[in-house]
């Protein structure tokens, strides 16, 4: 029997979505007193949208939709200031912490993931 | 595969931390020069007013989400061209013809509210470099 590794490669790709998303909230916080700034967030696409290449045949390998489907947007979330700046403070924050909680989640998956192919590896004790 | 790593989220909260120090000590130098009525460029102290611009990070390779991340760099430090304000002291020794001295345009209440912005945004961006290095560590911990 194969050994199943998408599980990982699929984590894997989560905690590189998120680790992109952090710096992008950190540049947000970064810019918080930058006039005419505004927050922007990274959104994650789904796989099987454009980029994909189709497979018309058995031997075709399938291109597999990476972290790199992912867009920036201008989060329109805030307020504008009078120098123009539109970064909320707070909401940056909450992003920045549920984006850790879920980069904690897909770190404690992989862990599991590898901790239960190391007990088949072994003699299952 | 990208080419962001946490160093990079790391650099970005700094360019921030250093931005809003920037800020902060001109506003305390603003305040202590409050009442400054002689320099060496001739006049009383002018008030100094801090500009920040996004800047691009370097190392963030042409990705296409890579110009979504902007750091933060000091773009200026103007003098504020508002007149200074003049108060009857005839004793004074900067007084004028007419016994008035030119004081800074400087309002302490301003620059104290600067102060605590310049502040909190500091410790917004300390909160999100541990955030990065506490995102790393985990990274470290995957598989033991």
């Amino acid at each position: 029997m194969a050994v199943d590794l998408s599980t990982i490669d699929t984590l894997e790709n989560a905690l590189t979505y998120h680790r992109e998303r952090h710096t992008v909230l950190a540049g947000n916080i970064a810019n918080l007193d930058t006039p005419g700034y505004r927050a922007v967030d990274l959104e994650r696409r789904t796989a099987g949208t454009p980029g994909a290449l189709a497979t018309t045949n058995a031997a075709h390998i399938p291109t597999a939709p990476t972290a790199d489907f992912v867009t920036s947007f201008d989060d329109g979330g805030a307020l504008q200031s009078f120098d123009g700046n539109a970064v909320s403070l707070e909401r940056e924050l909450s992003k920045i912490d549920a984006n850790r909680a879920r980069y904690a989640t897909s770190a404690e998956l992989v862990s599991r993931r590898i901790a239960i192919l190391r007990y088949a590896a072994g003699d299952g004790t | 595969m990208s080419s962001m790593d946490f160093f990079t989220a790391m650099e970005v909260s700094a360019s921030g931390l250093s931005a809003e120090r920037t800020r902060m000590n001109i506003a305390a130098s603003n305040l202590a020069n409050a009442q400054t009525t002689q320099t060496a460029a001739g006049g009383p102290y002018r008030r100094r007013d801090v500009t920040l611009a996004s800047v691009d990070v370097p190392g963030t390779r042409n990705t296409q989400f890579a110009q979504a991340v902007r750091g933060v760099a000091v773009s200026q430090i103007s003098q504020d061209a508002t007149p200074p304000r003049l108060e009857y002291d005839p004793g004074h020794p900067q007084a004028n013809a007419q016994g008035y001295v030119a004081y800074p345009n400087i309002n302490p209440v301003e620059e104290m509210v600067d102060m605590i912005t310049a502040s909190r945004a500091y410790e917004a961006g300390v909160t999100s470099m541990t955030t990065a290095t506490n995102m790393a560590e985990r990274a470290l911990g995957i598989g033991r």
